[in-house]
């Protein structure tokens, strides 16, 4: 009886990672491996102040505090009010996928997309809810979403598409970006 | 004169007919075998015997599960559990159980609650394996469609969004689901006193399919267990009131052939040779005897009469 009751074991999902998946293809469907580098940037609640450090010839600087040496150098500081924005994925190249994290408790999340080679940004406004899913006690709380709509900047993106809408840890692709150009 | 002479020769055939007709009629004790004589084999001995039959309706039994609360008493799941089953021929036995199964389970790692309490129902049939239907004592297997319609809890801690900050706790109740499974059962039961049995189980059961939530898979179902796999294993132990005190039978009274008796009416052929040559010897011992008294000199006489008879 002790035994029935004590045999119990842990089956915990392995790849627990609830994340967004992008697929990039070509403006025709089919799917590429990016070159460039990318990074998504997201934006937070709330805002924040950024100074701006310019002189003639040198390279633009821009700092989260005011920085009086550069001043003394003689650039001139300009105090610009900002959205709070973190770094998700940092200068990922040659990549055919990309996984980015969903935020929990908000309804839209905002990612930029920056390029290496072109000065241009691309924007995607993402609409979802999300909520709580328990496969068992013992492995913890997840945050499940569903995709309600995406809107994307035309820089370097073509269109976007849903083709998922459940995001889960399941590691299906979720969204296929299809950029400028066709691959011959 | 006439007359007397017809009466006569209708009494001689009346007689001789008389005779054929005993001739006819079966002989079935042995006939007594000369010294020497082996007893022809005989291949069918017509046997008039009583058979039992058992009656194909046998009655009720109702029990009730002593391992469903002790469960509950040592782990975070158990179910209080009876039976209600028919007998036919003490070999088929439909049952239908029902029941309440209770979860709580609170997990101490993630803090996440869960927490289930509903009926269940199960329907099925075991087969007695034993070969003699006559006696009590049963090893039986069977199976069972279970299904529970139930509503349940979930709880968890709040969890911190890394990125985009905020923090909220998990509480959903009273999700509902439906669930369905299968059940193999293999058991004993053994007779203890008089109409009480008593009796144990082991399930191996497996989830058909239960109603998807998005907030939560129900980690415990009423009736089948934790959901922890895609199967699992339970069982019971069971206390079984027989409300028929006893097997019913009926008696049927008919010709049977048994091969059984076949050897036993050779027995009786070679006990009676082994009898007559028993009584042979003791016939010769008694002659010798008798020679050894008038002559005094052992098996004088009946030598000489043997040697005159060559």
């Amino acid at each position: 009886m002790l035994m029935l009751a004590g045999c119990y074991s842990n089956n915990c999902p392995l790849e627990n990672t609830v994340t967004c998946n992008y697929g990039f293809y070509d403006a025709a469907g089919t799917p590429i491996t990016y070159v460039d580098t990318i990074t998504v940037t997201t934006l937070k609640p709330g805002y924040k102040t950024v100074y701006i450090y310019r002189k003639l010839g040198n390279v633009t600087v821009t700092k989260d505090y005011p920085d009086s040496t550069l001043t003394a150098q003689g650039y001139s500081e300009t105090a610009v009010r900002q959205r709070k924005d973190t770094i998700l994925r940092n200068k990922q190249y040659d990549i055919s996928t990309l996984k980015v994290p969903m935020s929990f408790y908000h309804n839209a999340d905002t990612l930029v997309f920056a390029y290496g080679r072109i000065s241009l940004r691309d924007t995607l406004v993402i609409q979802h809810d999300s909520y709580p899913y328990v496969e068992l006690p013992e492995c913890g709380t997840y945050r499940f979403h569903t995709l309600k709509s995406i809107t994307a900047t035309d820089a370097a993106i073509d269109h976007v598409e849903i083709i998922q809408p459940k995001v889960n840890y399941d590691g299906e692709t979720n969204v296929k970006i299809y950029f400028n150009g066709v691959v011959e | 004169m006439n007359g007397t002479m017809k009466h006569i020769a209708l009494l001689a055939v009346a007689l001789l007919a008389a005779t054929c007709l005993y001739a006819q009629e079966p002989q079935n004790t042995p006939q007594p075998l000369m010294p020497g004589e082996s007893p022809k084999p005989t291949k069918y001995v017509a046997v008039e015997e009583e058979k039992k039959h058992l009656v194909f309706f046998q009655g009720f039994t109702l029990s009730v599960d002593a391992y469903g609360p002790i469960s509950y008493a040592v782990s975070d799941y158990g179910t209080a559990e009876g039976a209600l089953r028919l007998n036919l021929k003490n070999t088929f036995f439909p049952i239908i159980e029902a029941g309440y199964g209770k979860c709580t389970k609170d997990d101490f790692n993630t803090k996440v609650k869960y927490q289930v309490s509903a009926p269940f129902g199960r329907v099925g049939i075991d087969i007695n394996l034993l070969k003699n239907k006559f006696q009590a004592n049963r090893l039986y297997v069977g199976v069972r469609y279970g299904l529970s319609v139930f509503k349940y809890d979930m709880s968890g801690p709040a969890i911190t969004d890394p990125y985009w900050g905020g923090s909220e706790a998990f509480n959903k109740k009273g999700i509902s689901c439906t669930s369905h499974w299968a059940e193999f059962v293999f058991g004993v039961q053994v007779k203890i006193f008089k109409n009480f049995h008593m009796g144990w189980a082991v399930r191996y059961k497996k989830e058909i399919s239960s109603t998807k939530s998005d907030f939560a898979k129900p980690n415990c179902i009423p009736g089948y267990g934790y959901t922890t796999d895609e199967t699992c294993w339970g069982g019971t132990y069971s206390l079984i009131f027989d409300l028929n005190w006893g097997l019913k039978k009926s008696h049927k009274r008919g010709v049977n052939i048994d091969i059984r008796d076949i050897p036993q009416q050779n027995n009786k052929i070679q006990q009676t040779e082994q009898k007559n040559k028993n009584e042979e010897k003791e016939g010769e011992i008694d002659n010798e005897e008798r020679n050894e008294e008038r002559t005094g000199e052992p098996g004088t006489e009946q030598s000489a009469e043997e040697g005159g008879k060559e």
